[in-house]
C-alpha cells in the first residue's frame, strides 16, 4: 500500500506547485499509537485522578488485517517481527521491573517477537530509534521470554497493545487477528 | 517512506488508501479544545486507531531509517511525538484553535519533545531531556512553551511547570495544509528549523545542537 501511495503521490506531486520545496511527512498507513500503564494515564493526570505513578509506555504503529492472513503469512513464523509497523516498537519503563525473572532497569527498549505456534518469543533489546527489525542484533538483547498464544473469539482488525493490572504487577497484552499474548511484567 | 509525500496531497491518499474515516471515534478525543474530556473505559480488545493519528519526527530526519541503513553512527538529536488533527474544511487558527489560548500543538496527548543532548532553541539554551511543547498562537506570532508536565493529556497545561518560552513570527503558505504537520527543515548536521504547518500557517523554531 505504501508503494502505491508513493507512486500515486509522485505522479500527482509533479502536477502541483507548492511554494516550498520541503517534503512533508506522509500520514502513516499504519498509524502510531501509545498505551500507558496506568491506562489512560495522561487523561487521569490532568484530572488529578491518577492513583499511581506512570509505570510503562508502549509506542507502536498499528497495521491492519485488511482481510489478509496475518500469522504464518504476513508475519512469518520463526522470524523476528517488529510487533507493529514502521519504527521498531518502543517499550519504556519509568521504574525498574522484572520480565521472565530478569531485572530490567528503567529506560527505553525495543520490543520484538518471534512468532510461532503455539508460543511467541518476546525479545527486549537495547537498540532504540531504529526502523523495523531489519537490523535486529541479538547481541543487544536484554532478555528473551516465551509466552503462549491464546485464541480470541473475534478477529482483531488493528493490531492492539495495552497494559492491564495483574497479581504480580502488570501485563502487556498484544492482540491481532485471533492471536492474543500476555507478557507478564513484575513490579 | 514518510518523506516522499506532500501533506497537501494527503486527502487524495487518505480517501484512496485509508479506512480511518469509516471508523468510529473509538479511543480518540477530537482536537477541538473546548470538547469536554471523556474518560474512556478500560481499553477494549478492539480499540480503533485514532482519528488524529499519532506520528513521530526525528532530527536528523528519518533517523530510524538512516540507522537501519547504516547511514548514521551517532545517536539521534531530537524526537517529537504528536498527534495529527485534520483541517476538514474548518478554519483553524483564530477558529478551531483560538488565539491567545494555549494549544497542545496537535491532538490527544500533549506533544512531547525530547532533546537527546543539550540544545539551543531560538537562541535559548535547553538541557537535554524530555519536555512537553505547546504554543500560544496569535495572528502574527506564536509563543512556544517548553513545560515539564510530562505524560499529560493536552487539553490543559499546568502553567506552573512552564520552563522557557520562545516567540516566533507566523508565515503564510500558499496552499492550505490538511494535516497538522511537524517536520525538520534541515540546515546542517547540527542545526534545523522545526517547522509547524497547518491550514495556511507556518511557523519555525530554530534548533541547534
Amino acid at each position: 500500500m505504501r508503494k502505491t501511495s508513493i507512486l500515486v503521490c509522485f505522479i500527482i506531486s509533479f502536477s502541483f506547485s507548492f511554494s516550498q520545496s520541503a517534503k512533508l511527512p506522509e500520514v502513516d498507513k499504519s498509524p502510531m499509537d501509545v498505551s500507558y500503564y496506568p491506562n489512560n494515564y495522561p487523561i487521569l493526570k490532568i484530572q488529578n485522578k491518577a492513583t499511581e505513578p506512570v509505570v510503562a509506555r508502549i509506542l507502536y504503529s498499528r497495521p491492519q488485517k485488511q482481510g489478509r492472513k496475518i500469522f504464518g503469512e504476513l508475519v512469518e513464523y520463526g522470524k523476528v517481527w517488529r510487533l507493529g509497523a514502521n519504527e521498531a516498537t518502543e517499550l519504556e519503563f519509568y521504574k525498574d521491573v522484572k520480565i521472565g525473572g530478569k531485572k530490567v532497569p528503567k529506560g527505553r527498549y525495543t520490543l520484538y517477537a518471534i512468532v510461532n505456534e503455539p508460543v511467541w518469543t518476546m525479545i527486549l533489546n537495547t537498540d532504540t530509534d531504529i526502523w523495523g527489525a531489519f537490523k535486529y542484533d541479538s547481541k543487544k538483547d536484554v532478555l528473551r521470554t516465551d509466552v503462549v498464544v491464546q485464541k480470541t473469539d473475534e478477529v482483531v482488525e488493528s493490531m492492539s497493545m495495552f497494559f492491564e493490572k495483574s497479581t504480580t504487577g502488570i501485563s502487556l497484552i498484544i492482540e491481532w487477528e485471533q492471536a492474543k499474548v500476555i507478557l507478564p511484567i513484575t513490579l | 517512506m514518510k518523506k516522499f509525500l506532500f501533506a497537501t496531497l494527503i486527502p487524495v491518499i487518505f480517501f484512496s488508501c485509508r479506512e480511518a474515516d469509516k471508523k468510529p471515534a473509538g479511543t480518540d478525543t477530537p482536537a477541538k479544545a473546548e470538547t469536554p474530556i471523556k474518560v474512556l473505559p478500560p481499553v477494549s480488545n478492539y480499540t480503533n486507531p485514532d482519528r488524529s493519528p499519532m506520528d513521530m519526527v526525528y532530527f536528523p530526519t528519518d533517523y530510524p531509517l538512516l540507522k537501519m541503513a547504516n547511514k548514521t553512527s551517532v545517536p539521534p538529536l531530537m524526537r517529537i511525538i504528536y498527534s495529527r488533527p485534520q483541517k476538514q474544511g474548518r478554519p483553524i487558527f483564530g477558529g478551531l484553535v483560538k488565539y491567545d489560548t494555549p494549544w497542545r500543538l496537535g491532538a490527544n496527548e500533549a506533544t512531547e519533545i525530547e532533546f537527546f543532548s543539550a540544545a539551543t532553541v531560538a537562541g535559548k539554551t535547553v538541557k537535554a531531556g524530555r519536555y512537553i511543547l505547546y504554543c500560544i498562537p496569535q495572528e502574527t506570532k506564536w509563543t512556544f512553551v517548553l513545560n515539564s508536565n510530562l505524560y499529560s493529556w493536552g487539553l490543559e497545561q499546568n502553567r506552573l511547570k512552564d520552563l522557557v518560552q520562545f516567540e516566533v513570527p507566523v508565515e503564510k503558505t500558499n496552499l492550505a495544509i490538511e494535516y497538522f504537520t511537524i517536520a525538520c527543515e534541515k540546515n546542517s548536521q547540527k542545526s534545523t528549523a522545526l517547522i509547524f504547518l497547518w491550514d495556511d500557517v507556518k511557523t519555525k523554531l530554530p534548533v541547534s545542537f
